[in-house]
């Protein structure tokens, strides 16, 4: 027995080490944010406008008002679609759903529009109408699998050709009412530019929220995932927990895409490159997830307005070039799929 | 004791057994026969929600039972379904924590109570070896030892398995049968349907035999056997031998 609990002290202090190791990295890759731009802002000179209410001058202003709203909205994407990522991937034991491949993303873009449309002045209207949006989408795609054909391609399948009409429909409402005050391009490739700490207050009490929940409800996910008969004899309620993890997945997809547009990739690729790092189990997943989430979407953005200065590229180009070779890597490595235990 | 009164259960709005009613006794081995596609596993299946009762009632130990939470139920009776194909890609020791689930309260966290059970589930189904490995590289034998451990640790009174022993070679087989005579022993009620007739016949107190939808017979194998009821519904012949050693049940197709 003393070998097996040595083993198991090994194991939990690798894990706790890679979690530890990620959130460095994090907080290196915010600071750097914070620094670098149009503008190169010193370490101290960072620290000083962060902590001193009081400081004036150009580097606070350009810190509180741009950086840092900019900074945190990126940090919350990526916690919010990585998680969602992890959730959806769960709850429909598909290897290849994410919010941006089942056509979830682009549910809550769409919704966002008709916001634009519909209540051009209400700030509240667009993380609503995204989250209605995102939930309604995640709910059409389930249903498809659960009572049409199961199979997995059958679902992705689905999330584009719905992905593809929501698109259109997007365009649509840009082509009606010109007046929109939203750039497209940006806002359908995702981007973090032009954020304010109002237009993400909403979102991000959403996403601290859902994500609250989904840490609580890992193992959960964990017992859902080993199939609906056994999920039963251990006394869950399958079909509620199955409504329950739609639901918070689709607050932090939604609330996401209300400021920062359809950022593609983060959903699919960072759940699967965690599953590398610590396995299937939730309990893990969702915050080294959340971790390499909010780094990936940080360090995207922060590639994307400082290397090709002055021009701004937004992150979600960033994202699908690297999350693009990724999921043919996927599709390639195993037809259909690897199934997904968490 | 677990009672079933005249129950109607059907699978995708497909009635597959009408007006049962049957009772597995409480501290014994209960085994349900019957050739393929006769309800053996839709019978079970109701204990868990898999299949939907249509009407009638179910009685465990005189509580309705299908008025009682999930999550109430799953402290009392453990279902064990058939472990598929696809199985999940996490350690041993995490699956076997699982069984502790409907245990745990809001926050999920385990108490050391919890964790000793885990312990002993996973020593008596032989698979603490296993403990880091992960469930899907194991052999069938061990694989249906982890789930059994899941199963162990879900700590029930009534423990049900669908086919916990198809697909296993003997010595697997034997060693799976040997932990449920040994939870009967401790005074557990054991629900298990089985495909091997011999298995069925030496192992169980009780038979119930389900054939073309119908539960038509049940009571204890001797008396099952001797009636010939067996042999008809399988088409084929039994015979008993009895040395020093013990007694033989012979099966010939």
């Amino acid at each position: 027995m003393r070998t097996l609990s040595n083993q198991n002290n090994n194991r939990i202090s690798q894990n706790v080490l890679a979690l530890l190791a990620l959130s460095v990295a994090l907080f290196i890759i915010f600071i750097t944010c914070l620094c670098l731009g149009s503008v190169h802002i010193s370490i101290p000179d960072v620290a000083d406008s962060l902590f001193h209410p009081n400081a004036a001058g150009k580097a606070a202003v350009i810190i509180r008002s741009i950086r840092l709203p900019r900074v945190l909205s990126g940090l919350l994407a990526g916690i919010a679609l990585s998680t969602s990522g992890v959730v959806l991937q769960g709850v429909m034991n598909n290897a290849l759903a994410g919010p941006s491949t089942i056509g979830v993303n682009s549910g809550a873009g769409f919704s966002v529009m008709l916001a634009y449309l519909l209540l051009p002045k209400v700030t509240w209207a667009g993380p609503v109408f995204a989250f209605f949006g995102a939930l309604i989408t995640t709910f059409i795609i389930f249903l498809l699998a659960y009572f049409g054909d199961k199979s997995r391609m059958t679902i992705i399948l689905a999330g584009i050709t719905v992905s593809s009409f929501l698109s259109a429909g997007i365009n649509l409402i840009k082509t009606i009412d010109n007046d929109i005050t939203i750039n497209l391009n940006s806002f359908m490739m995702g981007s973090l530019a032009g954020v304010s700490f109002s237009s993400i207050t909403l979102p991000a009490v959403g996403i601290i929220v859902a994500f609250i929940f989904a840490v609580i409800m890992a193992r959960a996910l964990n017992i859902i995932n080993l199939g609906d008969d056994i999920a039963r004899s251990l006394g869950v309620n399958v079909n509620l927990l199955r409504f329950i993890l739609l639901t918070i997945s689709s607050i932090l997809a939604g609330c996401v895409v209300s400021y920062a547009g359809l950022l593609g990739f983060v959903g699919l690729i960072v759940p699967h490159i965690s599953r590398k790092l610590f396995g299937n189990d939730a309990r893990l997943l969702i915050p080294g997830s959340a971790l390499l989430g909010a780094s990936l979407v940080l360090l995207c953005d922060l590639i994307g307005r400082v290397v090709f200065s002055p021009y701004e590229l937004p992150a979600g180009i960033l994202m699908s070039f690297i999350g693009g070779p990724f999921f043919l890597y996927l599709l390639l490595r195993k037809k259909g799929g690897r199934r997904v235990n968490a | 004791m677990l009672r079933y009164e005249n129950v109607t259960l059907s699978c995708d709005r497909t009635i597959i057994l009408e007006n049962v009613s049957v009772d597995f006794p409480a501290n014994a081995i209960t085994t349900v026969i019957g050739p393929n596609g006769s309800g053996k596993t839709t019978l079970l299946q109701a204990l868990n929600g898999s299949t939907t009762v249509n009407s009638g009632k179910i009685y465990l130990d005189d509580q309705d039972y299908l008025s009682m939470a999930p999550r109430k139920r799953a402290q009392i009776l453990s279902f064990l379904p058939q472990v598929r194909s696809t199985l999940p890609t996490i350690p041993v020791k995490t699956l076997v924590e699982h069984g502790r689930f409907p245990h745990l309260g809001f926050s999920r966290k385990m108490g050391t109570e919890d964790r000793k059970i885990i312990e002993n589930a996973m020593k008596l189904a032989d698979v603490t070896e296993y403990a880091y490995q992960s469930v899907d590289t194991l052999s069938g034998g061990v694989r249906q030892r982890v789930f059994l451990a899941m199963q162990l640790a879900q700590d029930c009174d009534y423990l049900v398995a669908d086919e916990p022993t198809t697909y296993l070679d003997l010595p697997s087989q034997k060693k799976i049968m040997s932990i449920y005579k040994e939870l009967r022993d401790a005074g557990k009620t054991i629900i298990l349907v089985l495909h091997d007739l011999t298995q069925a016949l030496q192992i169980s107190d009780n038979i119930v035999l389900v054939n073309e939808q119908k539960i038509i017979a049940s009571g204890k194998p001797e008396a099952l056997i001797k009636s010939g009821i067996i042999e008809e519904v399988f088409n084929l012949k039994i015979k008993q031998f009895e040395d020093e050693e013990g007694k033989y049940i012979v099966v010939k197709a």
